[in-house]
């Protein structure tokens, strides 16, 4: 098998395939910094086009496309605060800050390494260690990916924000807005009032693009002010005179890249639940978690490697089984399909050429990603968003109209996205914490189903989901998330009042 | 006095939880219809939401008696409304007049209501966005946007 | 006498306008409407068959795909019954899945709302085991079946498709019962039954082609072996008359003229004898079988009636 990796590697390096990860990587971080625009859209408009392109011309441009999009969204995310990407979500939590205290060029490039660093160890996983992962995946059934679930949803303790009754009226809003469609056993039509458009569910991209862009585009018109972001206030340096500052780093990249895999080759969670709980454990081990949130450049770097280190990973099972692990990835199966290239464990026999060429555009786009994402992208971006705000607003409403209507090619989705920018500006304004939405979105349905289909396999018997030992790690694991942390502060308070005494 | 307890009664927060309330007993009422398997967690969500909205309304309204006072959610309460009706109408008009005519139209226009009157940028900016979507999506891509349903048929 | 010469001349002049119709269309491009996104199996069937159909139809004839994702691909084939039969708007149809919403849902059409040009792919139901279930063959899973009914846990992809009508057919033929678990469609079903998280399922051929060392293939639905795997014997063989499959072709709206009924039949008929086509297809892992015109309608109303005849027993939702 590691013979085919090093046979298909020449292939890559022809004139057009190697062109493709480039322009790939090029448009993707373009993609993902146009707030509006997704990469899963991006690549759903480009399968049919690439119908008939050569496979790996093809693919190297999704691969690209895909690494880019995933720092790309980071731009907006740190600059604005309106996540490029679903993914991009736990970077706006310290990136945002950052530029306010004039250091958005740092967090752009804590951002574009960390990405960079996520996105070839996922390369390498995807690899090197594809077949082994993917046993992994078939150790998690209904009952054990209900337990995921349940374990991501019981991170929302940490994202509720100031006031946990706000906190929790978004998880709820969030979790309600997820069962909307058809349900998921029977088929019957759930709140969906007679409207085939909404029987597929709400996609994330389109609640995303409503509450996270909408009110900032009104805030640029609300208060006049001359331009976007201030040229002093971005600081940018070259790229190896920030190196060093991010040294103390390694731990958080590892961390997060090994969560990013993780969380990847489990079907169905998606970028946005790596980011989250990359963020949340790299907070849980600083020494100074109080200064998180209002700046910390670390939680930047967890975020950002996390939700790249799930591209690769996310193709595991997609190319071993069919399944995909990320929104993104499902996409990316169908260009696959548009191919030839039926997944499974043929597909490695079959077309080696075409498979492992595949994972090699993914290391080269990750790596591009740090060259071309460094000062190229950085810069211009920051320049292009210093546009006058009032341009800079209707521009980006234009884009937010293309992104959501590209996805299914419908004006309803549209007026979707609309009604959500309405609630979202309220919930801005009244400090209502967007991000217990977007996990609540996520992860409601996705816990509804397997714990559904579990129930199913039990024939209706609870006991079903404490059966095996993936289970019960993953029960063990939750509730040490959630009751560790006032545990910890138990014993350093008992410690205290010892010394005290 | 009136106008106080009027007051009291129009804080947003109030009315927010009050609106969440109707809201979510208003889509409580489809849940009966469902098999109580699948009402089970949109139910559960629904209660939940307004048992906080609940919550939420008293721990406002305590505010007020102690009388704090409530911040205004908008500095500019016509500019937000006029950006909103802009951007709906924005969308309106591409469903009804299609994409490029209504796109060529909104940009300048938003631009030039909220203070931004050059009109070399506005037609250079105009020029520039327009046709680069054109230009990757239409000609590129071949993705269509819409034509404009009161020209079809 | 007269009569005979009005009536001569009258189906001359009708030969003459169909002819003058035959050569214009078509005359702009088809629209080919997709219910589902780009990479799905019927939307590379619909793009894989394109080009054959603009070479059959010849006169520089040219075909645009659409996709109009959603509600299982309602939303396309709500759009294809409701556009103008002229011959430039043609859609794919999933059999027996668009008569099936028809009963378990509001739909915008029915089985009257098209003209039914070709069947193009079937991809016959297989029914697989888990190896760790040690069920390998037919007998060992009615057994167990039978032994207590309900025990086996059957995933597949949703309900009302056409895996599910496969285990009604299979319950009512072998006097067994299962407990059907319904995944998000076949992929997820086929990773759990690898997993050993259910005991059995109900795929298509094609699903399973390159899985066939990871599972136990007990049989195949088909009248006579299918050329995907040659080694696997049919129900038949093993007993069981049990012919079930998962269906995808092309309708237009109904009321199509007949000219270019004719001209769009033909098309698909030489299309389904063109070797490359042929091999295109074995290339996407889509198991062929043509069928055109009236067999195509009569085969989507048994399939409906089959339904129909499902949900006034076992409602399934």
């Amino acid at each position: 098998m590691y013979s085919d990796l090093l046979n298909a590697l020449p292939e890559v390096f022809g004139l057009a395939n190697f062109l493709a990860v480039i322009i790939g990587v090029i448009a993707g971080i373009v993609v993902g910094a146009m707030p509006g625009l997704s990469a899963t859209m991006a690549i759903s408009v480009l399968v049919p086009f690439t119908f008939g392109l050569e496979p790996l011309v093809a693919l190297g441009l999704m691969a690209g496309i895909y690494n880019g999009a995933m720092y790309g969204g980071a731009i907006p995310a740190v600059l604005l605060r309106i996540p490029g990407t679903p993914a991009a979500v736990a970077t706006t939590f310290d990136g945002y800050p950052m530029a306010q205290k004039g250091e958005g060029g740092f967090a752009l490039q804590v951002a574009v390494v960390s990405s960079s660093i996520g996105g070839i160890a996922s390369a390498f996983a995807l690899m090197l260690l594809a077949p082994p992962l993917s046993r992994v995946t078939l150790l998690f059934g209904p009952a054990e990916v209900f337990w995921v679930a349940v374990f991501g949803l019981a991170s929302i303790i940490f994202l509720l924000g100031g006031s946990p009754v706000k906190g929790l009226i978004s998880a709820c809003f969030g979790v309600f807005v997820s069962v909307i469609g058809s349900d998921p056993i029977f088929g019957s039509d759930r709140f969906t009032f007679g409207k085939l458009e909404l029987l597929d569910g709400i996609s994330i991209v389109i609640l995303l693009v409503g509450l996270y862009a909408l009110p900032p585009v009104i805030d640029l018109l609300e208060t006049p002010l001359k331009t976007g972001v201030s040229e002093d206030k971005l600081g940018t340096e070259p790229i190896w005179k920030a190196l060093p500052r991010m040294k103390g780093f390694w731990k958080t990249w590892l961390r997060g890249s090994f969560i990013g895999i993780w969380i990847g080759i489990l079907p169905g969670a998606g970028g946005s639940m790596a980011a989250f709980m990359s963020y949340n454990e790299a907070r849980r081990a600083s020494k100074h978690p109080e200064r998180w949130g209002e700046g910390e450049a670390e939680g930047v770097a967890a975020a950002e490697t996390a939700n790249n280190a799930d591209t690769a990973s996310a193709l595991i099972p997609a190319l071993t089984l069919g399944i995909p692990g990320t929104a993104v990835a499902a996409v990316m199966l169908g260009g696959l399909l548009v191919h030839g290239l039926q997944p499974g464990p043929m597909l490695f026999r079959d077309n080696p050429d075409v498979v492992f060429g595949f994972m090699w555009q993914f290391l080269f786009g990750a790596i591009l990603l740090v060259l071309l994402g460094g000062s190229l992208a950085t810069n211009s971006f920051a320049r292009l968003l210093n546009l006058p705000r009032p341009l800079l607003g209707s521009i980006i409403i234009v884009l937010m109209l293309i992104g959501v209507y590209s996805i299914h090619g419908r004006m309803f989705d549209v007026y979707l996205m609309l009604g959500f920018g309405a609630v979202g500006w309220v919930m801005d304004k009244l400090k209502f914490p967007l991000p217990p939405v977007v996990l609540g979105l996520i992860l409601g349905a996705f816990a509804e189903e397997n714990l559904r289909l579990a129930l199913r396999i039990g024939r209706g018997d609870w006991s079903v989901l404490f059966r095996n030992t993936t289970s019960l790690v993953l029960v063990a694991l939750t509730i040490a998330v959630i009751v560790g942390p006032g545990l910890k502060q138990r014993i350093l308070d008992a410690r205290k009042a010892r010394r005290q005494a | 006095m009136t106008e106080a307890r009027q007051n009291r009664l129009l804080r947003p927060e109030t009315l927010t939880a009050i609106g969440l309330i109707v809201a979510a007993t208003g889509f409580l009422i489809p849940t009966f219809d469902l098999r109580p398997i699948s009402a089970l967690l949109p139910a559960a969500m629904l209660i939940g939401l307004i048992v906080l909205s609940a919550l939420l309304l008293v721990s406002d309204q305590r505010k007020a008696a102690a009388g704090e006072v409530a911040k205004p959610v908008s500095t500019a309460p016509g500019r937000v409304i006029g950006a909103f009706a802009l951007i709906v109408g924005y969308a309106v008009a591409t469903d009804l007049l299609g994409f490029y005519p209504s796109t060529v139209v909104i940009i300048p226009l938003v631009s030039a209501i909220f203070g931004y009157r050059s009109p070399l940028g506005l037609v250079i900016a105009t020029a520039i966005v327009v046709g680069s979507i054109w230009l990757i999506f239409d000609f590129g891509m071949s993705q269509d946007f819409p034509a404009g349903r009161l020209w079809q048929d | 006498m007269l009569k005979l010469i009005q009536k001569g001349a009258l189906a001359g002049a009708m030969i003459l306008a169909a002819g003058a119709a035959l050569a214009e269309y078509p005359e702009k491009p088809i629209e080919v409407i997709v219910g589902y996104s780009a990479g799905g199996g019927t939307d590379v069937m619909a793009r894989t068959a394109a080009p054959f159909i603009e070479k059959y139809l010849g006169s520089g004839a040219s075909l645009v795909v659409k996709n109009m994702p959603g509600a299982s691909g309602q939303i396309g084939v709500t759009e294809v019954a409701g556009a103008k039969p002229d011959g430039y708007t043609i859609g794919t149809f999933n059999l027996p899945g668009m008569m099936a919403r028809t009963i378990d849902r509001e739909a915008g059409y029915d089985r009257e709302s098209f003209t039914y040009l070709a069947n193009v792919v079937n991809d016959p139901n297989v029914i697989v085991t888990s190896k760790g279930s040690g069920l390998d063959t037919m007998e060992k899973l009615i057994a167990a079946a039978k032994e207590d009914p309900g025990a086996i846990t059957v995933g597949m992809s949703s309900l009302g498709g056409d895996d599910h009508f496969a285990l009604i057919k299979l319950e009512g033929l072998t006097e067994t019962e299962f407990t059907i678990v319904p995944f998000k469609g076949s992929a997820p079903a086929r990773t759990a039954l690898m997993g050993g998280h259910v005991a059995m399922g109900i795929l298509n051929i094609s699903e399973v082609a390159s899985f066939q060392d990871e599972l136990n293939v007990l049989g195949v639905a088909t009248e006579e072996r299918s050329d995907f795997a040659p080694d696997l014997p049919t129900f038949r063989e093993q007993g069981i008359d049990l012919i079930n499959g998962s269906m995808r072709g092309f309708v237009a709206p109904a009321g199509l003229p007949e000219d270019v009924v004719a001209k769009l039949d033909d098309a698909f008929e030489q299309m389904a004898g063109d070797p490359e086509f042929l091999k295109a297809m074995a290339d996407t892992a889509n198991p062929i079988e043509v069928v055109t015109g009236d067999d195509f309608k009569q085969l989507t109303s048994d399939l409906y009636d089959l339904a129909n005849k499902v949900w006034q027993e076992t409602p399934w939702n």
